[in-house]
């Protein structure tokens, strides 16, 4: 009896144990896993890639004078049923963008306000009493920054449509626009669809 | 006996020729909708597709075009065909080297998802993303 105790004990210890799913670190370079239902990091790769390679491809941010345009990152909205931080995709936008040279990015305006908000503390600190505090030609004088020329705007959006009883298709279209500040005109515009589809019981949101 | 062979050796060979017409290369007909050949006849499709599958037909590459655009960035055009008679999909990976062939970090070297259907042809176009780039590897696998 008292063996048979611990022959059982033994069994579902190995159990339990084969059960245990160990964490690991994925092979962000080659990651052969499965596709979830809601965006991972593959489709805003993906995503950002191809935006990169259409902008560089038209180019549209070639300046004919050889220099480089300014450009921000205006609003990017998620209409998706995600909580997702667009910086997701536009981190990566804009560093491709600026290693390209053909870009500079301004951290003094954008969308959801400066991106580097020192810009304007080190401003605030000058008209200060504070200011008093610091030599006079290290602190920034006005009318140094430059304004945009060239503005990303866009949107992620999803769309669920029932495939059939037991599965969904989920639909992610990212969309960007390269809009000329100055004249208002659009000199680039793509979207890229990642598409879905699986079970019912996968949540996309 | 020798006679029976050669009239299933003629007629084999006038099926062979009936069947194969010339279309403009750049326009494909898919199977079901242009005349039958070997691999799309009812009677002949199951042994032409057990074939190939046997034979392990795949993705050819055919070329592999570059050429630098306005902006001064290299850009790719990979051709290819897909000989199996399935839809073949797959990722690909290019990677940018540049004059001393060092590799040019960049977040547009991931894995991009293709498809090319039976018996197509196929081209997948990549844009390199810095003026240095003068030369490229690509990889491919199997999608998962």
């Amino acid at each position: 009896m008292k063996t048979t105790i611990t022959r059982i004990i033994t069994v579902l210890g190995i159990l339990i144990c084969g059960c245990n799913q160990g964490t690991e670190n994925i092979d962000i370079m080659h990651d052969d896993a499965k596709a979830v239902m809601e965006l991972d990091y593959r489709d805003f790769d993906q995503a950002a890639s191809e935006m990169v390679q259409s902008m560089l491809g038209s180019g549209a941010l070639k300046k004919d004078d050889g220099s480089r345009y300014v450009v921000t990152t205006a609003r990017i909205i998620n209409d998706t049923m995600q909580r997702i931080d667009t910086d997701q995709l536009m981190a990566k936008i804009e560093e491709e963008l600026m290693n390209s040279g053909q870009v500079v990015m301004t951290s003094a305006v954008g969308g959801k306000g400066a991106s580097d908000k020192m810009v304007y503390e080190v401003r605030e600190i000058r008209d200060s009493d504070v200011g008093d505090e610091f030599q006079e030609d290290t602190l920034q004088k006005k009318r140094q920054l430059i304004a945009p020329e060239l503005s990303i705007a866009g949107k992620i959006f999803q769309r669920n449509i029932r495939y059939d009883k037991k599965r969904q298709q989920v639909e992610y279209y990212f969309q960007l626009k390269v809009t000329d500040l100055k004249t208002g005109l659009r000199f680039w515009q793509k979207e890229s669809l990642i598409g879905k589809r699986g079970s019912n019981k996968s949540v996309s949101w | 006996m020798k006679t029976i062979t050669n009239i299933l050796l003629l007629a084999v060979s006038l099926v062979i020729i009936g069947c194969s017409k010339h279309h403009d290369s750049r326009i494909h007909v898919r199977e079901g909708l242009g005349s039958d050949s070997l691999g799309s006849n009812i009677v002949t499709r199951p042994v032409a597709h057990a074939f190939s599958a046997l034979v392990g037909d795949g993705i050819e590459i055919t070329q592999a075009v570059t050429r630098r655009n306005d902006a001064g960035m290299l850009e790719l055009q990979v051709d290819g065909y897909n000989s199996s008679y399935k839809t073949k999909r797959f990722r690909y990976r290019v990677e940018w080297l540049d004059e001393q062939g060092m590799l040019i970090q960049t977040k547009t070297s991931v894995w991009l998802p293709a498809s090319a259907m039976g018996k197509s042809p196929f081209s997948l176009k990549a844009v390199a993303p810095r003026t240095e780039a003068v030369n490229f590897r690509m990889d491919t696998r199997k999608w998962e």
